[in-house]
């Protein structure tokens, strides 16, 4: 197999191009706090443009996208498919493994993390498997996969073209979407020129045409295909995929195992619940109409079809959701990853995805983290946000991130993990970091800029959204820094 | 080793939230995916086709052959593979392209071998249905086969008009998925990326070049 392996098309990338990827655990979350890791992005001007240009372009587009159809309703409709299937996921679920088996799927249940990596580091022992393509998965990243399989001698190649580059950087995706939008067009030809041992023209085109060729290599090559999932549908037993470039299909079509490793709170009912999901998940993720690639995946490769995998798996993953059903911040759950409330959010937009420090970023990051990771890693993120209520307006599914936001404040002061001044800090930090001229102003450190700040702090806090926030009015008293 | 019981026992522990209930069947999702009243469905296709960078051709079924290679040749395509849902038309399509001096073989034997495939530089598929609402063709694993419609840079799809369904609750509601297999797959358009700075790149691990041939009923 493997002497053959070099000349089947695509270029073989050299051993080592890969940056070895994250021990579980070694998420930035547990070694920095929020502040130094935004100041870290705010200190990359590049970046802070980058991420503002693209959050701007993608919400531009969402905007136009819905125009003339009644996009409230919609989301409404929304809501309630999410609703309703968490609220039965024990129920949804038993039918979806019960379809699924049927057409021969294989199901694996991990009820944390590093079960999920025992499950599929031993899939991969079983089958022989030395080689792996992956489409990007936010459930692999949530796991530290990558290191599992490392550690067992597994080549990994991202296929996401963003992802690619992610890897190949040794750096963290920036956007549970668009991984690499904190990246200029400039770090990825020089990266690529080093892979490639020559200069490669400065163009986007010519870029991607050079990852596409070391990764057709890949998937000619690879033993098996590790996927996520964006639905489960339990009527059918399907696993659904989307993607823009195409690899997330040839991820499940070319190697001879596929592996899906997907949150149990993927689950929606029908297919026919599709027809109102999918148009929300590609028109708030990026604008699209439809993404360019959907595929439903119900099994291996069947008698007389032409391609395909021998076996499928799919690995259930838990981790920390079922802890969530029937709690105050259930509906977290319902969150279907299209990263929109990353687009509109302010503090976002000023910092980038790494500061939140594990693996979402935006709103539903810093609610997630905290409930998935605990409150001692993930606790502060509660406060790294300005309350404005903007990632509730544009959320498909209306998930109240604002109200888990203040929850998760509320329970972490509950349970006294966060001394008062650190409070005020952030308060200070969500107002600064939301502007770009208030944190120009701030650096200046000009001591007649601050208190314009506080005084802009006291005013926009009388706003209804941001009465609750108390806090960052003592702040803004107190803080006047001298 | 945590096993299907005890992993949806775990889940079952748990208090249940409140439940909106099933969406009903009968309200309609009036996504952006919806025809207007009148409006012409192979049009419509094209429209939404063109407007993500599909190129369109109108054909009646004895041009077929013709406008296939047509595309073909000027994409300099040499290595071609059909698919089994190109039943109808896989006759007309192979003969065009014998007579301009294409290599043309099954896709099934050429997905034999990867790398096989892999060399290919077009596949020409039919559909299961097309979605005139947004653009997209349906293939299934049992027909275009799960990378036949993506694996080769240049894609031409064949679509009879009475394939195409309005929207997407048509497509998910009706029967016409009943047959496709271990897979049923969209696509709409080419394979692009937007990751290098928002430049939109087509062909990244698909086809950069895609056409749909609509096929007018006789
Ligand atoms: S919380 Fe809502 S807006 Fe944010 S990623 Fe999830 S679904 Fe999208």
């Amino acid at each position: 197999m493997s002497a053959t392996r070099e000349d089947v098309g695509g270029t073989p990338l050299p051993p080592g191009w890969a940056q070895p990827a994250h021990q579980p655990d070694a998420f930035e979350i547990s070694t920095t706090t929020f502040e130094q890791r935004a100041t870290e992005t705010m200190a990359r001007p590049f970046a802070r443009r980058a991420i503002a240009n693209a959050t701007d372009h993608a919400a531009a587009l969402t905007t136009a996208r819905f125009v003339g159809i009644d996009h409230d309703a919609l989301r409404d409709k929304a809501r309630q498919i999410r609703a309703h299937a968490i609220a039965n996921l024990p129920d949804y679920l038993d039918q979806w493994i019960d379809a699924a088996e049927a057409h021969g799927t294989i199901v694996h249940y991990a009820a944390d993390e590093s079960e999920a990596r025992r499950i599929v580091a031993q899939i991969c022992r079983d089958e022989a498997v030395t080689r792996v393509v992956k489409s990007k998965s936010m459930a692999s990243e949530e796991v530290s996969l990558n290191s599992a399989l490392e550690a067992i001698g597994i080549d990994i190649y991202e296929t996401d073209l963003g992802e690619f580059v992610v890897q190949a950087m040794g750096d963290r995706p920036g956007h549970v979407i668009a991984p690499i939008l904190h990246r200029t067009k400039d770090e990825v030809h020089a990266l690529f020129s080093t892979m490639a041992g020559r200069e490669l023209p400065n163009e986007a085109e010519a870029l991607t045409a050079f990852a596409r060729d070391r990764l057709r290599h890949a998937f000619l090559t690879a033993d098996a295909g590790i996927s996520g999932g964006n639905f489960l549908i339990a009527e059918t037993g399907e696993v659904l995929l989307v993607t823009n470039e195409g690899n997330g299909r040839l991820t499940t079509a070319l190697p001879k195992i596929h592996i899906a490793l997907v949150g149990i709170e993927k689950i929606v009912p029908r297919r026919r619940d599709l027809a109102v999901l999918l148009p929300l998940l590609t028109g708030h993720g990026t604008g699209q109409q439809i993404t360019t690639y959907v595929t439903m995946v119900a099994g291996p490769r069947r008698e007389q079809e032409p391609d395909g995998p021998e076996r499928m798996h799919v690995v259930l993953l838990d981790a920390g959701r079922s802890a969530l059903l029937g709690g105050e911040f259930e509906e977290a759950l319902h969150c279907i990853r299209c990263g929109a409330c990353q687009n509109v959010c302010p503090v976002y937009r000023q910092v980038g995805g790494h500061a939140y420090g594990w693996v979402y970023g935006g709103p539903i990051g810093a609610v997630l983290t905290p409930l998935f990771r605990g409150q001692v890693e993930g606790g502060e993120l509660a406060h790294a946000t300005t309350l404005c209520g903007a990632c509730d307006d544009v959320c498909p599914v209306k998930i109240p991130l604002h109200d888990l936001l203040l929850g998760l404040r509320r329970r972490r002061d509950e349970e006294g993990c966060v001394p008062r001044s650190e409070q005020l800090a952030f308060a200070l930090w969500g107002q600064v970091w939301s502007r770009p001229l208030l944190y120009r102003a701030s650096t200046a450190v000009a001591r007649g800029s601050l208190r314009v700040i506080a005084r802009d702090g006291v005013l926009s806090a009388k706003a209804p959204l941001l009465r609750r926030w108390t806090a960052g009015r003592d702040l803004v008293v107190g803080r006047r820094r001298s | 080793m945590t096993d299907r019981a005890s992993f949806l026992a775990a889940i079952r522990s748990t208090p249940r939230g409140s439940d909106p209930g099933l969406l009903d069947r009968s309200v309609a999702p009036d996504a952006p995916t919806q025809l207007r009243d009148g409006e012409h469905r192979a049009d419509r296709l094209q429209a939404e086709a063109e407007s993500v960078s599909t190129v369109v051709h109108r054909v009646v079924a004895t041009e077929v052959g013709a406008t296939v290679v047509g595309v073909l040749v000027a994409a300099g395509a040499q290595r071609i593979a059909l698919t089994e849902d190109l039943a109808p038309f896989a006759d007309a399509v192979r003969e065009a392209a014998t007579t301009a001096g294409l290599s043309v073989v099954g896709y099934a034997e050429a997905a034999s071998k990867r790398a096989q495939a892999g060399a290919l530089d077009a596949t020409v598929t039919g559909c299961l249905a097309a979605v005139a609402a947004t653009g997209s063709i349906v293939t299934a694993a049992s027909g275009a086969g799960r990378a036949g419609a993506l694996i080769a840079p240049n894609h031409v799809c064949v679509v009879r008009d009475d394939q195409i369904v309005d929207g997407l609750h048509e497509l998910f509601d009706g029967d016409v998925l009943a047959e496709a297999g271990s897979i049923f797959a969209l696509q709409s358009g080419p394979s692009r990326s937007a990751d290098i700075e928002k430049v939109l790149i087509l062909g990244v691990h698909g086809p950069g070049n895609a056409h749909v041939v609509i096929v007018a009923p006789d």
